[in-house]
């Protein structure tokens, strides 16, 4: 943990409870060290040191997810303001690749904990709901990069879309009913069709840290 | 209508628009060969030529008296006959999907062999000689770039790309092992002398081996069709079939002409490898060099729309046979050529002619492919066999084990590389999923009977395997997938939430692999977007806007879902707008901001009836309920939206444009929580943006 290097025991520790093999913390923790500038913690502000992610419509999405501490796996809620090696390791887990010898239950729970830590993107205000003012937030950035929509549009799509996983979730509804928002089952209900295991991970061993920061 | 007797000759060149005109050449001499006068006999032209031939001007002098009616068979036989070859094809076609589980029990590949059995049964019989052979010309010039274009155009273009590497491997390394795996122990076999086999040389079985190692593109498309497994397998199995023509022809070539060479230096063994790195890039070259100016050259059609598809047909074909000329990979070239052309070509021409290129596109390959196995079956009837007991069992048994070693040791070096691993269950598919067909077929056919004492043999021995691959594992394929329970594809209507959540999680993972500094797949294909939008699309797309998938699929989606509706008569008023929309769109640049809201207005006030009868009812069962229970739901909608309206317009007087907009939000909002409502409020004092929109 931190700038010095891990020790085995340690290591050992972190592997078993992130599922990382040795090699791949260890070149998490040289690309820790280069995000966090050879500090122990890293924070927001570390983000912005990265050239490509600027581009991204849902920079601010992704860097708040290192942050919430839902995903942390600790039991309060809202933000953290700063993150050692095993959060940033703990975020990183939930991209991981699956293995061949994960059994049915191994993976049905690896595919929530993928789909809780998109959910929670999604979910800024942390009430367990995605509400259509939150769904329309997350369209609207991810189309953010095209100056010529107009918000219109960006709206009308959220609404579209919403109105699909209502009938998705409740089926058919009543003149007078009122749909709160997407919860987590519904949400799952909503992945079913979709091998979120499959395509939810990154190659942790090609990480090439050449790519860096300045 | 006698004045053109005699024998058919070719026809002059005329425009290549007409690509028949050159198949009568080759067809004539083929049918001219092999007596086809007697085969328009058995087709029911009665007894040619009630007109005697034209005298030579001057020779002799008979007088004829006039004829009140002639027939002139031979003026019309090229054509005649392809017609008919095609309209029987066609007609059986119907026959088999009459009759509703034949289909997906057996696929139509075989049905269709089977009737061009019986048809080579029938010729063979009455005229006691060998009816008119697929010329390998025909079929690699005509009959194959229709498939092909029709498989690449529709290509899933992720999918492929990201499962690249696999599938080159398997085409290149995979039909390399199979082709030398094959050709040595054929070679083995044949050193038996009980087998009566020893003058086949090393050469030869090399060749042999390489040729019949190839998997077929035709086949696998005819088979996996009906079974739908999941798209990564098929991507898998089709993507190497169009890959490892690269290699084909190298082997092909090679191998031939080493055949015909006394010595063999090690500088040809070099040449031969460079030119498989020029054959499969060289092909890719053209292919994409013409996609580009085919993109470009529609960039300015937007005044002759009728002729729009022509391009489309024309380039690829192009780079079909400019591929051929210099003897590269058509099939690639081809394949190239239709994925570049597709992504541009698309946003350049208007709504119908693209409807117009898919459909005729579906309708060529169809055809082909139809023909393709008919023929297949004709040919195989006739004098043109050898049999051998070993050579033919010997040469089927090393094809299934050496593609099913080849596919599983190929597997575990590949799984290395991949994240997902492929299963044991998905190495079974792709290794019972690597059929022969046509193209085997054809390439036997050109072997030089000069150099190859033992033609027909081979013949004998590729014809056995196909019929093997296509009936055997062809009918037995799909329930073995059932009994394997592989992964099927699941075919659901594109839906704009996914699409809105495939995107966020592209980004997600971009931005993760950022965050750790990995250069994936992500990386490579969102620069490539980016070189993409910044020069290929100003050039090549004429009203460049950038384009967002999501709002391209729900506009798509929404033009499609009022088209139905207008159709099934719900909307009373509405059809002159809608396409009024779509046939403006050509002229205008974009629609106008009048059209657009009402296109939308009337859109989005139907938006929850069409989802709802999307996602969960299938519109051709539970018709009447359906039908009641949406009418009640209009009828509700409507009379919100109405008072809705009223509401608003006591309110605003100045903008109407934007209580039209804001009605349906409303009526559908309301659903979602208070919040949302007064949400939906809360705009309309501070935002200028929107009267932007009106003075648009």
């Amino acid at each position: 943990m931190g700038s010095a290097h891990s020790v085995p025991a340690e290591m050992r520790e972190l592997a078993d409870r992130t599922g990382f093999t040795s090699e791949q913390i260890e070149h998490l923790h040289r690309r820790f060290k280069q995000l966090s500038q050879d500090q122990l913690t890293i924070r927001k502000e570390n983000f912005d040191n990265i050239p490509d992610l600027e581009f991204n419509p849902i920079r601010g999405k992704i860097v708040h997810a290192f942050f919430d501490k839902r995903n942390l796996r600790q039991e309060s809620d809202g933000l953290a303001d700063e993150i050692n090696f095993e959060d940033f390791l703990t975020i990183m887990s939930y991209f991981r690749p699956i293995e061949m010898n994960m059994d049915e239950e191994q993976l049905d729970r690896f595919r929530k904990e993928k789909l809780k830590f998109l959910f929670h993107m999604y979910d800024s205000d942390h009430d367990g709901k995605i509400t259509l003012q939150e769904y329309r937030n997350v369209v609207e950035e991810l189309l953010s990069g095209n100056p010529h929509l107009e918000k219109e549009s960006a709206r009308s799509i959220a609404d579209g879309a919403m109105m699909e996983a209502a009938s998705i979730c409740v089926g058919q509804m009543g003149p007078d009913q009122v749909y709160e928002g997407i919860t987590f089952d519904d949400f799952l209900k909503m992945w079913q069709g979709i091998d979120i295991e499959t395509k939810m991970h990154v190659r942790f061993l090609n990480v090439d840290t050449i790519a860096h920061c300045y | 209508m006698g004045s053109r007797g005699g024998p058919p000759r070719p026809a002059a060149p005329r425009p290549p628009a007409l690509a028949l005109v050159p198949v009568l050449a080759v067809l004539a001499a083929g049918a001219a060969e092999a007596g086809a006068t007697s085969e328009s006999h058995l087709l029911g032209a009665s007894t040619m030529g009630t007109s005697p031939p034209p005298s030579p001007s001057g020779t002799t002098f008979e007088e004829t008296r006039l004829h009140v009616f002639t027939l002139d068979y031979p003026h019309v036989q090229i054509p005649f006959e392809i017609t008919l070859w095609i309209l029987l094809a066609s007609l059986a076609k119907i026959g088999f999907h009459l009759y509703h589980k034949l289909p997906s029990i057996v696929p139509e590949s075989c049905l269709l062999i089977l009737v061009g059995l019986l048809l080579g049964g029938i010729i063979f019989g009455a005229e006691e000689k060998s009816p008119p052979v697929m010329n390998s010309d025909v079929f690699f010039l005509y009959l194959l770039p229709p498939i092909v274009l029709d498989a690449g155009y529709f290509m899933p273009t992720r999918l492929f790309f990201e499962n690249f590497g696999t599938i080159f491997w398997y085409a290149v390394v995979g039909t390399l092992w199979n082709a030398i795996g094959i050709g040595i122990s054929l070679y083995g076999i044949c050193q038996i002398s009980a087998f009566g086999l020893t003058d086949i040389t090393l050469l030869q079985n090399l060749l042999f081996g390489s040729l019949i190692s190839a998997v077929d593109p035709v086949a696998v498309l005819a088979v996996f069709e009906n079974i739908h497994v999941n798209e990564q397998l098929y991507i898998l199995v089709f993507g190497e079939s169009l890959l490892n023509d690269a290699i084909t022809v190298v082997l092909y070539n090679l191998f031939k002409s080493f055949c015909q060479m006394h010595t063999i230096k090690v500088i040809d063994i070099f040449a031969g490898i460079a030119n498989f790195f020029v054959v499969g890039i060289g092909g890719v070259l053209i292919g994409i060099l013409l996609g580009f100016v085919a993109a470009f050259t529609t960039r300015f059609t937007h005044k002759i729309r009728v002729i729009e598809p022509l391009f489309v047909f024309l380039y690829s074909y192009l780079s079909y046979i400019t591929a051929e000329m210099f003897h590269l990979s058509g099939i690639m070239a081809i394949t190239a050529c239709a994925m570049t052309m597709n992504k541009y070509v698309e946003e350049n021409v208007s709504q119908k002619s693209y409807t117009t290129i898919k459909y005729f596109m579906k309708m060529l390959s169809s055809v082909s492919e139809t023909l393709i196995f008919i023929f297949m079956g004709v040919s195989t009837v006739g004098k043109n066999h050898e049999w051998n007991w070993a050579f033919v069992s010997f040469t089927l048994l090393f094809c299934l084990i050496w593609r099913a070693l080849g596919v599983f040791v190929l597997t575990q070096i590949i799984n290395v590389f991949r994240t997902i691993p492929l299963t044991f269950k998905d190495q079974f598919i792709i290794a019972y999923g690597g059929l022969r067909g046509a193209i085997c077929f054809s390439l036997v056919f050109l072997l030089p009977s000069a150099v190859f004492p033992r033609k027909k043999l081979f013949i004998t021995a590729v014809i056995v395997v196909i019929f093997f691959t296509v009936f055997i594992q062809g009918i037995t394929i799909r329930p073995l997938v059932e009994f394997l329970d592989v992964k099927r594809s699941n075919k659901k209507q594109p839906a704009v939430s996914e699409e809105i959540y495939n995107r966020f999680f592209d980004h997600v993972k971009t931005g993760i692999e950022d965050v750790c500094g990995h250069w994936g797949h992500n990386f490579w294909r969102d620069k490539f977007k980016k070189f993409d939008n910044k020069y290929l699309r100003r050039l090549l797309i004429r009203e460049n806007q950038p384009k967002s998938s999501i709002v391209s699929l729900y506009k798509k989606l929404e033009i499609k879902h009022a088209i139905e509706m207008a159709e099934s008569g719900m909307i009373s008023k509405v059809p002159s707008s809608v396409s009024l929309s779509e046939y403006h769109e050509g002229k205008i640049k974009p629609l106008s901001p009048t059209e657009m809201e009402n296109m939308r207005e009337i859109l989005t006030k139907n938006l929850y009836q069409i989802r709802h009868r999307t996602m969960s009812y299938n519109r051709h069962s539970l018709a009447a309920d359906a039908n009641e229970k949406q009418a009640k739901e209009i009828l509700i909608r409507r009379r919100h939206s109405l008072r809705e309206s009223l509401r608003k317009t006591n309110s605003l007087q100045s903008c109407n444009t934007f209580t039209v907009n804001f009605r349906p939000y409303l009526s559908g909002a309301h659903r979602f929580s208070r919040e949302a409502e007064s949400a939906s409020y809360l705009p309309i004092p501070k935002s200028s943006s929107h009267f932007r929109y009106q003075g648009n």
